[in-house]
């Protein structure tokens, strides 16, 4: 009764989610592509893998650019009188470039089937593509004075679900080609077991934290995240497609795409409730 | 100063440079919203959105009870995470003052500043202002640069009716400030964050410097506020 307090803004908004997961995509599909070079069962995935990674690279990028409220000087990120090399926006940036012209080279190579290049830009390509998980998560563990996101578990769990929405979108690439889906389940199984695990780990540290991150946890569990954290990430998208994977209907064509769909829902999910429950607290202090 | 110091961005006890801070003797205070005029009026500040402002708590159970006032604006943290995050030295740490103070133009909008900042003190500015030219940048309390540098105080503190607000240069052993900072027992807002605040409170009361249970019972206004801001930025 009669408190007074000012509003203050979530900085980061749903849309970073939206380019975390398709940026998250991206990467992992290119590397998909890359491994096509040293692995055969990947091989029919390597075109077609590769020209949705770079579609989603636009798309992420342009929605990166899009949520600044100066797109116009989104270059600032390149002028080496301005970097600050400080912030992981800063390395972040520089990975997205470089990853960007990594895959133009790529894409040339691809076009030319010249193989022994093809294998070194898969390399550094795929080096490059795991920057991007990577930096994502770093992006979020260096805020301190944020519950969640402040974990050192944060870029590994970016990297765990980037392979996984990355392998179930693949997977409906992969059509009918059995020996490949074989691959991507076990890519979907275990990245997603991985996920589950730090979900739980950041559960539990959230749950037993201070008063700020008690409180988040309490918003993404039973409050206002409950539904999307809860029940789309981890019931949903983590818990019932591993459950799915296992069963002899996980190992059938229908069943890894049923997974699939879940684990996109489940990952979509999952980054959008770790953005904003990282954010909602402190909105009121 | 017998702190530890732990960064070298900080000018807190560095021989020859000045420190300034803030001392907010809350037992002063009486919640007049004096300063958030001062503030709106010296910089044309936007609706829904505050360099500084002054949040109270009623605290207590009748008849015991008491509307405790919390001033709160950017502490120019003297390790602040908004300077390290920014991509590109947008935000910069001035070395004699301690200021912490924004480039304008070269701010590309993308709010890590924001989201490391542990006190709210940072806002986005709209697109369309009628005034100022400054526009779609982050922006926050400068501790009145422009005025300190001219040898006056800030806005804030000169309109304080109450006194409350004390402003001056913390390595001047002479100074009001630091006199206050060593003979009265102080506190800073969210000190594990490790940050270093410059602003320094007297009586500051825990039901407003801790995250509150009241965040699942929002008080209407809160709403209000967002749908001002929301409008005024459309
Ligand atoms: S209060 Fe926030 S904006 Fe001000 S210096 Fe500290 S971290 Fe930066
Ligand atoms: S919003 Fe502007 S000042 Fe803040 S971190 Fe980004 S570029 Fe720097």
């Amino acid at each position: 009764m009669g408190d007074f307090n000012v509003f203050h803004h979530m900085p980061w908004s749903g849309s970073y989610a939206i380019y975390f997961f398709v940026i998250g995509i991206s990467a992992a599909l290119f590397f998909f592509s890359a491994l096509s070079w040293y692995r055969e069962e990947f091989k029919s995935l390597r075109a077609s893998s590769f020209y949705l990674s770079l579609l989603l690279l636009a798309v992420g990028g342009l929605l990166l650019i899009g949520d600044l409220t100066q797109p116009g000087r989104f270059l600032n990120i390149m002028n080496p009188a301005y970097l600050n090399f400080d912030s992981p926006l800063a390395w972040g940036g520089l990975n997205l470039i470089s990853f960007g012209l990594v895959s133009v080279a790529y894409f040339f190579m691809l076009r030319s089937n010249d193989e022994p290049r093809g294998r070194i830009l898969a390399v550094i390509g795929s080096l490059l593509a795991v920057g991007l998980p990577i930096y994502t998560g770093f992006d979020l563990t260096v805020h301190q004075n944020r519950p969640v996101w402040n974990s050192p578990l944060m870029p590994v769990l970016f990297v765990a679900l980037s392979l996984v929405s990355g392998a179930a979108v693949a997977s409906f690439l992969a059509g009918k080609n059995e020996q490949l889906q074989v691959m991507l389940r076990r890519f979907m199984l275990w990245s997603a077991a991985g996920v589950g695990a730090m979900l739980i780990s950041l559960l539990g540290t959230t749950a037993y934290g201070g008063v700020g991150a008690e409180q988040t946890f309490m918003f993404l569990t039973s409050g206002v995240l409950g539904g999307i954290f809860v029940g789309l990430g981890i019931l949903l998208g983590t818990a019932a497609p591993i459950a799915l994977l296992v069963t002899p209907f996980g190992h059938r064509q229908t069943g890894i795409w049923s997974a699939a769909a879940l684990l996109l829902v489940g990952g979509m999910a999952l980054r959008y409730a770790i953005l904003i429950g990282g954010q909602i607290v402190q909105t009121y202090f | 100063m017998s702190e530890l110091r732990l960064s070298s961005i900080e000018t807190r006890g560095v021989p020859g440079k000045k420190r300034y801070a803030m001392v907010i003797d809350l037992r002063r205070c009486i919640g007049c919203d004096g300063c958030m005029t001062a503030c709106k009026a010296e910089y044309d500040v936007p609706l829904g959105v505050w360099r500084t402002w002054v949040p109270y708590r009623v605290v207590g159970t009748y008849p015991n009870v008491r509307k405790q006032f919390l001033p709160r604006l950017c502490n120019h943290c003297d390790d602040p995470p908004c300077v390290r995050s920014c991509p590109v030295g947008a935000t910069y740490k001035v070395e004699d003052g301690g200021f912490v103070l924004q480039h304008y133009d070269r701010c590309i909008g993308c709010k890590a500043c924001m989201a490391s900042c542990p006190y709210n003190a940072r806002f986005l500015l709209p697109k369309d202002r009628s005034y100022t030219e400054i526009t779609g940048v982050v922006d926050k309390c400068t501790f009145c640069h422009h005025r300190v540098i001219q040898g006056m105080s800030p806005a804030c503190v000169q309109t304080c009716i109450g006194r409350a607000r004390i402003f001056g240069d913390l390595n001047d052993p002479n100074s009001e400030v630091a006199r206050l900072v060593a003979t009265l027992p102080t506190q800073v807002l969210r000190p594990e964050e490790g940050t270093k605040p410059n602003v320094f409170y007297i009586g500051a009361d825990r039901n407003l410097t801790e995250h509150g249970r009241a965040v699942y019972n929002p008080p209407e206004v809160l709403e209000r506020d967002r749908q001002a801001f929301d409008n005024h930025k459309a």
